[in-house]
């Protein structure tokens, strides 16, 4: 059951009565069983794995926290960090690394191949794997108490709104949600259903339109112009940010509604002006968790090699993300191409924060459109490594054709493609252009005017209903 | 070592290590207080007090730092 779905429409508002009928203390384990309903209903047999995880980071979390060896809690980590990683690598990464074995065998003039898997990747399991891992570290590193309620831990990895997707949640921001008062706040409820239907916008009128032209482009990328090439690579970042980020606002929103909080996921990542400051705002959650569980103590060990340790921290940190994204060089390459990218930000950090700042740059709008725009430009030219094109070959034809044959007839698809598309993207730009700049003055969907709400409400659910592509298929993230 | 010693020298690692010469410590500066103290320079900043004071964290140690109060009480628990 995806978000976009008939059935969800049924099933979410469904969930929130019986949540609200019940008395209090059987809301947690209410949403439990719901959570599970909603990750059977789309394939019943991966469930298993999820349960599977729940029972091992239960049981090793709840060993470490007990244990006081410091040799015995370690190996107790690492066998639970092995057990929660066996079914990512098994359904994820078996074909990759078998195809390039077998590959490097086939070279040396050896014949071994070992039978592919055609099983579908188990939808979620990047995110709920992640999620384990954290609380086992967490629990490692005294940082929380190992939970003894089972029913928390497993509520925890299942909880439906971000289940499929994220955001990456922290046990230490859930557990204590999920163990007290789960009662009905007026303010959070429609706080969630303004970001609900904002999100709703994002997916179906931003990223689902885009994706049309988008993929016909891409698929296509013999027969169009070097000029077409490169309205879609500028295109595709919005259009992901249109189906994460639109995903996310669900997400929150629809734990808002059930008087929960979620950390947030984005923060109008293209009004950054560095690449640092940009995976400061896009895809929090999972740049959070890398920071906290690969960044810092890898460039913790490598400190004494000072802003160098810091360069191979991150190179590996952004290796590591191009992998969880997907099991090919494309993924690997963007890893490389961000790492590449901070790396040098980091380098030059000192000297460039001295010119900024000696030429009083920062206050100026101009330097902060073109840094705006440069990060984009360097952000959307790394996304062509990261999704829409699957092979390195045809990643640097696109690349060289928008080089070396610009000319040439754009491709637009219809004119009222074209206008929908650049229409769903001003709105979302002008929306996030005075959230940055004009903190306070600018309440979007919170006017005090119950009046003037009403009517941006039925004003947005009129574009979606108009705007919005329905048949759009599934969020991009639950690729991954 | 007092910790208003200690303060003063952090003082000037940080204005060197986040490059702004108006940084002035209190206890409960945190990171979101100083516009440059991000991850990247956060290790360096690190790096650099162990090397001042002559002593040695522990990733669990840094980890548990919540603001620059933290950070002082914990260098004084080195320091004696």
């Amino acid at each position: 059951m995806i978000f976009t779905s008939f059935n969800f429409l049924i099933f979410f508002p469904g969930v929130i009565l019986v949540y609200y009928l019940l008395p209090e203390k059987y809301r947690p384990g209410f949403l439990l069983l719901a959570s599970y309903y909603f990750y059977i209903n789309i394939t019943p047999v991966y469930a298993l794995l999820l349960a599977g995880i729940t029972v091992s980071t239960y049981a090793f979390t709840i060993l470490i926290d007990k244990t006081k060896a410091e040799k015995k809690r370690k190996l107790f980590l690492i066998i639970n960090i092995i057990i929660t990683l066996l079914p990512l690598f098994f359904f994820k990464y078996y074909n990759f690394v078998n195809n390039g074995v077998f590959n490097l065998l086939q070279s040396a003039g050896i014949r071994w191949p070992l039978p592919e898997i055609s099983f579908f990747l188990p939808i979620g399991i990047s995110f709920y794997t992640f999620m384990a891992l954290g609380y086992s570290i967490d629990v490692y590193n005294e940082e929380i108490k190992a939970e003894k309620n089972f029913g928390v831990v497993a509520l925890f990895l299942s909880f439906f709104p971000i289940l499929l997707s994220g955001p990456i949640e922290r046990a230490t921001n859930m557990f204590p949600q999920f163990k007290g008062r789960l009662v009905f706040s007026y303010k959070k409820a429609v706080r969630g259903l303004q970001l609900m239907l904002w999100g709703y916008f994002m997916k179906l009128v931003v990223a689902n339109r885009i994706a049309i032209l988008v993929s016909n482009i891409f698929d296509n990328a013999d027969l169009k112009s070097g000029g077409s090439l490169f309205m879609a690579v500028l295109l595709y970042p919005v259009q992901v940010y249109g189906d994460l980020g639109g995903y996310s606002l669900i997400a929150i929103g629809s734990a808002n509604v059930m008087g929960i909080d979620i950390i947030p996921n984005f923060k109008r990542p293209f009004f950054a002006t560095s690449m640092s400051e940009f995976w400061r705002r896009w895809h929090i959650s999972l740049i959070s968790w890398l920071t906290d569980y690969i960044y810092t103590p890898l460039s913790f060990q490598l400190r004494k090699y000072k802003i160098w340790g810091i360069v191979i921290a991150l190179m590996l940190t952004f290796l590591i993300s191009g992998i969880w994204h997907g099991a090919a060089l494309t993924f690997i390459f963007w890893g490389v191409l961000q790492g590449t990218f901070l790396s040098i930000e980091a380098i030059t950090n000192k000297k460039k924060k001295s010119f900024v700042k000696k030429h009083n740059l920062d206050k100026k709008k101009w330097y902060i459109f073109i840094s705006c725009f440069f990060t984009y430009l360097l952000f959307a030219f790394s996304e062509i490594f990261c999704g829409p094109i699957n092979s390195m070959h045809k990643a640097f034809f696109v690349i060289r054709k928008i080089f070396t044959n610009f000319g040439g007839p754009l491709y637009y698809y219809n004119p009222s493609m074209i206008i929908f598309i650049l229409f769903g993207i001003s709105l979302l730009f002008f929306v996030e252009w005075r959230m940055e700049y004009y903190k306070g003055a600018f309440s979007f969907l919170s006017n005090k005017s119950w009046v003037v709400r009403t009517l941006l409400y039925a004003l947005l659910i009129i574009i979606i209903l108009l705007i919005g592509v329905f048949d759009g298929g599934q969020f991009i993230y639950f690729q991954f | 070592m007092e910790s208003e010693i200690i303060t003063g020298q952090l003082t000037s690692i940080f204005r060197n290590v986040f490059n702004d010469e108006t940084i002035c410590l209190n206890n409960e500066i945190t990171a979101g207080d100083i516009g440059s103290w991000d991850s990247l320079s956060h290790m360096l900043m690190i790096t650099e007090v162990e090397n001042v004071f002559s002593i040695k964290f522990k990733l669990r140690e840094i980890n548990k730092l919540k603001n620059v109060g933290t950070l002082i009480e914990l260098i004084e628990s080195k320091l004696t």
